[in-house]
């Protein structure tokens, strides 16, 4: 029964399905539970891309098709290239901008630009 | 259990956590609450977008839905710089108009401890 | 010479992706290919260094197991009752010089377990990373200069 290759696929691409869909909505949930911008986006630049990346691969799977499951994993890649930029980016924006770490946090290190005085 | 039975269900189990997802993360826009925060909920949310439309490719079987994915995340990427550097052109918003879903003063101190610090420094 | 062999690379991937290996599609890759070289033709040559390639293939492996690790452990905090986070700022001293070295860097230290690279001074000699758990940024330091740093100067010697 399981030597079935129809069977495998489906169990595989069910198995990325569900660890996929699971990241995601912990990922969500981190957006949710955390205390601060900076934390929150550990939640969303790790847990949402590797739910997401492993949809895609999923997808790719079941296609059962090489140029498919190539353009997936093509997807993947992309997508593990930009997330980190995009979080990098807005961090660094964020910080620059004066937003504060949560008051939990333990350190500091990154000189903070004195905050401009802005016109009412 | 037959192979499309194990994969139906594991589907819909898919698109129940991806919708669940989305709902979270519009509850962090909503709730914000400061611009940054808005800015990653919205990437977050494009993140799930994709995520889903794979789930949709596999339960539809067009597989043109995953060029549409990865045409999806090239957008939401623009979108996120962009955002990233209107927020560093901003500077540090007010917030006056994101009193609907704050968290009580009470929880400030402890878990959101943040809005409470940044409003005694107060730009304005 | 690397120009011609990327193109062809870049050609062969296009091929791959959209599915057709005939002439016409090849052909389009091609141009597509020397299109998008063209744009980036300054940096591309700026960007020439030699690769190890058995030591980057090593690189990129254990970028997907400590990518996995990571997202595993986010999961798992998300879903803890209490999270007991002691996140913060940590300077830390980068020994590596040229910028696209620093640029994968970020991108690996983003991708791993508690970490977030934020911003990078502008003489290219501190990288500023935000930790989830930062009570011993000394070890987290340790970790990465013994980590990916060094790996990201054996796959790209001088």
């Amino acid at each position: 029964m399981t030597d079935d290759p129809d069977m495998l696929t489906a169990v595989a691409v069910s198995a990325l399905l569900v660890i996929g869909s699971l990241f995601s909505v912990l990922a969500a949930l981190g957006l949710l539970r955390f205390p601060d911008l900076y934390t929150r986006m550990h939640a969303a630049s790790k847990a949402g891309t590797i739910g997401s990346g492993l949809l895609l691969l999923a997808a790719g799977i079941h296609a059962m098709d090489i140029a498919i499951l190539l353009r997936a994993l093509a997807g993947f890649a992309f997508f593990v290239l930009t997330a980190p930029l995009s979080a990098h980016l807005l961090a660094k924006a964020a910080h620059q901008a004066g937003y504060r770490l949560t008051n939990l946090s333990v350190t500091d290190q990154l000189p903070q630009p004195q905050p401009k005085s802005r016109p009412h | 259990m037959s192979a499309a039975a194990i994969l139906s269900s594991s589907i819909y189990f898919a698109l129940a956590m991806l919708s669940l997802g989305l709902l979270l993360t519009v509850l962090r826009i909503l709730r914000g609450p400061t611009l940054p925060d808005r800015v990653l909920a919205l990437d977050m949310l494009v993140a799930i977008a994709i995520g889903l439309i794979a789930v949709l490719a596999i339960k539809s079987g067009f597989n043109l839905y995953i060029d549409i994915a990865i045409a999806l995340s090239l957008v939401g990427f623009l979108a996120t710089v962009a955002f990233a550097r209107f927020v560093l052109a901003r500077g540090l918003s007010p917030e006056k108009d994101s009193g609907a879903g704050r968290p009580l003063p009470t929880a400030q101190k402890t878990k959101h401890g943040k809005p409470a610090r940044r409003n005694k420094k107060g730009v304005r | 010479m690397t120009f011609l062999a990327v193109n062809l690379l870049l050609m062969l991937t296009w091929a791959a992706v959209s599915g057709s290996f005939t002439l016409h599609n090849l052909l389009l890759g091609l141009a597509v290919g020397a299109l998008s070289l063209w744009l980036v033709r300054e940096q591309f040559a700026a960007a020439r260094h030699r690769v190890n390639l058995v030591k980057l293939l090593v690189l990129t492996a254990v970028f997907f197991k400590e990518l996995s690790l990571s997202a595993i452990k986010v999961a798992l905090l998300v879903i803890r009752p209490n999270m007991q986070l002691r996140p913060g700022i940590f300077a830390f001293p980068l020994t590596l010089t040229r910028d696209f070295e620093i640029t994968l860097l970020a991108n690996l230290i983003t991708l791993t377990p508690g970490t977030l690279s934020v911003d990078v001074s502008d003489d290219r000699k501190t990288l500023y990373v935000h930790a989830l758990d930062c009570h011993d940024p000394a070890a987290e330091k340790r970790a990465i200069s013994t980590g990916f740093e060094r790996r990201i100067r054996e796959a790209f010697p001088l």
